[in-house]
């Protein structure tokens, strides 16, 4: 077991390649009552064409990785639910474009809740009667989603950005899409992305790691698995610009939303230059729009945003963005404001003691975070995931200048780059 | 279940008239400072509480603009600071939210902490005031910036629907405001009223603040009294005593809106709060019926009907309300009404097995016992005792809910009556 100690946040974390490929990391918080273990896979909704374990190319319907998911937690003579409630425990997961996480927070027995995470989701059972009936629970999950105006102006502004690539589709595919979905397809996404050697496990709480770390050892080394298959995905080629300026759509609503993005056009950055990028783009947005901003100022002043207003942006190596937008009375006039205000910043430049006080910010915020065991646990994984460490955020941040940043608006602030989506009341009365 | 509870230990002590309650703890790496103000939810007032709320958090005497203020914060290592409104049975709670790193994990050695509450008391002492009354264009705006809120509230269909059928069980009583106000008052709120209501609540109302952090108690104590000089008499609690009728027809209310998924909600009175000797069995009497993933609803309504994607019941604990929301096909409207009346029917019963019961007790006791790894957890539970007139202490709960029965879930069961059943649906189909 691999000890790695971050002096600045005062973190401890272990860390071992288990036999068959499963990466264990565990980050024991002093004091704490609780403890939380996220088990992961690097497989999501974006991964739906591949080559399965025998090499054979597939197309499998959009959404299958949720629907898995949700499958995941019925056995043939169990309800996995029901045997962490026994516990004490609660348990979710959830599916996102790259990865799918199941977990579970917990107070005591955390030895039997590892045991359960660790067995229900290595022992697939798909019947064709559950598929089925799992078809009205995910539709129903779906008709609520198609009826949230703020997952609508996301989901629509992912379309407007994004041509071909396949973060464009919906997380839990549609209606049509999961009628297709059979158990033998299920068991075939299993196959191929749910060895050891393709997921994560991160433990992080109130406990002892080298007894936590021995007993993950000990239930792994009891199971048998296959070797680990080497994962091909196949992704469509996808162009550097926006597929299309605008994107509208109908649902009731208060005031009409609106959401600005600006792809970006470079892929394939890693690790430290993966995070660097993030953490720069991340201080230029504040700086930029956050609430002590001039611009959030002026924009909030003329009543063309509300206390919705907010920004982020996503990074990962195949596809990264920024979103920022809201709640309007006026979605085409706020666009072009935002547009305006940008192209003067870039040529005011970045003032030297908003940059300082962005930064202080960031670093303040960060450690604020590590309060939240959630936090970590769903940030840990996906810091991993690019190859890059949570708690090495700080000097990362502190190494990065005024100069990196102004860099870095030039390269990301592009009109080419961005797109619109807009969600307005289809009549006035509502 | 293991044997020793850390009790939620706040050290209580009166400075300046204001109740402040301090925990020193060595888990977080944050100083989290809560102010809460108390007043009876009312017609009167609602609008006007709100609307203070969001312009206090524009301005202070030492930050005239906006700007400066949220500068300051971010120069604070990005301090956490928002002012607003909850709804706390027929109480509306103005709260005061501020957080900041401690600075033992900063590489600057400012004190954070003391800073921090000058910031509180700037908020609560010196406001930012010219001839007696809020600046003008802050009002203004903040009029208009909470209109969009309450009217925004069509954009979350779930909290829409509870909202609906709050109001409509609820007619009469003051539980049945929006605890955002209602746009029709705006118009009619000038900056001096909202002074004369600001001064009224700061030097009268009940005041409760929260310390939570690694702190030392004599350094905040001092800090206060410095930093936050409101002259003030003793506070009093309020006494509040929440209206329920007694009268009981099951209501059915169905509104249409543009949606493709109808919410179906249904409100119960429970008649047991939180200050109730009842109260630990109610907990497990909702835990069992609709808490959980292993709850009567989820698994009759969602696992076997495959009518729901989420069927949850949910406590209202100073107004003795339970709520029931599923969101469901529309054509499945009786079906999945029928199944939810089965379900309370066989809690009635005590058609509850000893499954059901350890398992609820189980991820009830979890759900207290994560209390204690957040500091907003910790300033809740302690408030929600101080304000319902019975502390209590974590441990008590705990053992509360680890022996409530059957029997003590049917006498529940006999209390909680169906009063609205409330139906969010599309716009086809017959009218």
């Amino acid at each position: 077991m691999q000890t790695t100690k971050f002096e600045q946040v005062n973190e401890t974390v272990y860390q071992e390649t288990l036999a068959n490929g499963l990466q264990v990391f565990l980050v024991p918080k002093q004091g704490f009552s609780k403890t939380y273990a996220v088990f992961t896979t690097r497989y999501g909704s974006i991964d739906s064409h591949f080559r399965t374990r025998d090499g054979k190319e597939i197309n499998v319907p959009d959404g299958i990785a949720h629907f898995l998911e949700h499958k995941m937690f019925e056995k043939k003579d169990r309800d996995v639910m029901h045997e962490f409630s026994k516990n004490g425990a609660s348990c979710n997961a959830f599916t996102s474009f790259n990865r799918t996480a199941y977990l579970f927070s917990c107070t005591e027995k955390l030895d039997d809740n590892l045991n359960l995470l660790l067995d229900y989701v290595q022992e697939p059972y798909f019947t064709d009667a559950s598929v089925e009936k799992e078809k009205g629970i995910i539709g129903q999950e779906i008709t609520m989603y198609d009826d949230n105006p703020d997952w609508k102006v996301y989901m629509n502004l992912l379309k407007a950005m994004y041509k071909d690539y396949p973060i464009n589709i919906e997380i839990a595919g549609t209606i049509e899409t999961i009628s297709h979905i059979t158990k033998e397809y299920l068991y075939q996404c299993y196959e191929t992305f749910y060895h050891p050697a393709n997921m994560l496990l991160l433990v992080v709480g109130s406990f002892e790691p080298e007894a936590v770390m021995k007993l993950i050892r000990d239930n792994q080394s009891a199971k048998e698995f296959p070797p680990a298959p080497q994962i091909t995905r196949l992704f469509p080629e996808e162009q550097p610009e926006p597929a299309q300026p605008k994107i509208e759509a109908a649902l009731p609503v208060g005031l009409p939303k609106c959401m600005i993005g600006i792809k970006e056009r470079e892929h394939g950055l890693t690790k430290e230059a993966l995070l660097k990028r993030e953490l720069e783009t991340k201080l230029l947005l504040d700086i930029a729009f956050g609430t002590s901003s001039a611009i959030y100022e002026r924009l909030y002043d003329s009543e063309l945003i509300t206390e919705s207003f907010d920004f982020d942006y996503s990074s990962e190596q195949d596809y990264a963005y920024t979103i920022l937008g809201g709640d309007t009375p006026d979605p085409e006039r706020l666009v072009e404001t935002i547009q305006n205000e940008i192209e003067q910043l870039k040529q005011k430049g970045i003032d030297p003691d908003d940059f300082e006080r962005a930064k202080r910010k960031k670093i303040g915020n960060f450690l604020r975070s590590l309060n939240s065991v959630e936090f970590i646990a769903n940030q840990f994984t996906s810091f991993k995931f690019n190859g890059n460490d949570l708690f090495a955020v700080v000097p990362t941040l502190e190494s990065i200048t005024r100069e990196d940043v102004e860099k870095r608006m030039k390269e990301h602030f592009a009109a080419e780059q961005m797109a619109v989506s807009i969600v307005r009341s289809a009549s006035p009365q509502e | 279940m293991s044997a020793n509870i850390a009790e939620i230990a706040f050290q209580s002590t009166q400075i300046n008239g204001m109740n402040v309650h301090i925990l020193p703890t060595g888990k977080f790496k944050t100083t989290t400072i809560v102010t809460m103000i108390e007043q009876p939810l009312s017609e009167e007032t609602v609008t006007k509480t709100a609307l203070l709320a969001m312009v206090m958090k524009r301005a202070s005497a030492r930050f005239p603009e906006t700007k400066q203020l949220r500068a300051h914060l971010d120069f604070l290592y990005g301090a956490i600071f928002d002012v607003d409104v909850t709804k706390k049975g027929e109480r509306q709670i103005l709260q005061i939210y501020m957080e900041v790193p401690n600075e033992k994990y900063l590489s600057q050695g400012e004190s954070l902490l003391e800073q921090a509450i000058e910031f509180v008391g700037d908020m609560l002492a010196r406001p930012r005031v010219e001839n007696g009354a809020f600046v003008e264009k802050y009002v203004a705006q903040e009029k208009e910036t909470l209109r969009k809120r309450i009217e925004s509230l069509i954009d979350d269909k779930m909290k829409y629907a509870n909202q609906r059928v709050t109001e409509e069980m609820c007619k009469g009583e003051p539980f049945a405001l929006l605890v955002q106000g209602k746009v029709k008052d705006l118009p009619g709120i000038s900056g001096q009223d909202l002074y004369r209501h600001f001064t009224e609540l700061t030097t009268k109302n009940p005041i409760h603040m929260f310390v939570v952090g690694d702190v030392d108690q004599k350094t905040v104590e001092q800090a206060i009294a410095k930093h936050i000089p409101l002259n003030r008499s003793q506070a009093e609690s309020l006494n509040i005593d929440q209206t329920a009728k007694n009268e009981h027809k099951e209501n059915e209310v169905i509104d249409r809106l543009e949606v493709n998924q109808a919410k179906l909600n249904i409100g119960c009175r429970t008649h047991i709060t939180y200050k109730d000797d009842d109260y630990p069995a109610l907990l497990v009497y909702n835990g069992v019926l609709g808490g959980f993933p292993h709850s009567k609803l989820f698994v009759n309504v969602r696992e076997k009907q495959s009518l729901a994607y989420y069927a949850v019941s949910r406590l209202e604990s100073h107004k003795g309300i339970m709520m029931i929301m599923s969101g469901i096909d529309v054509n499945n409207y009786q079906k999945a009404v029928e199944i939810i009346k089965q379900q309370m029917e066989s809690m009635r019963k005590g058609e509850i097995t000893d499954e059901e019961m350890s398992q609820t007790r189980a991820t009830l006791s979890n759900q207290f016992r994560e209390l204690l790894d957040s500091a907003r957890g910790m300033i809740e539970f302690t408030f929600n005792g101080l304000i319902s007139g019975r502390k209590r202490q974590l441990d008590e709960l705990l053992k509360g809910i680890e022996t409530a029965t059957i029997e003590d879930l049917k006498k529940v069961a006999e209390k909680v009556a169906i009063d609205t059943i409330y139906l969010l649906r599309d716009k086809k189909g017959e009218a």
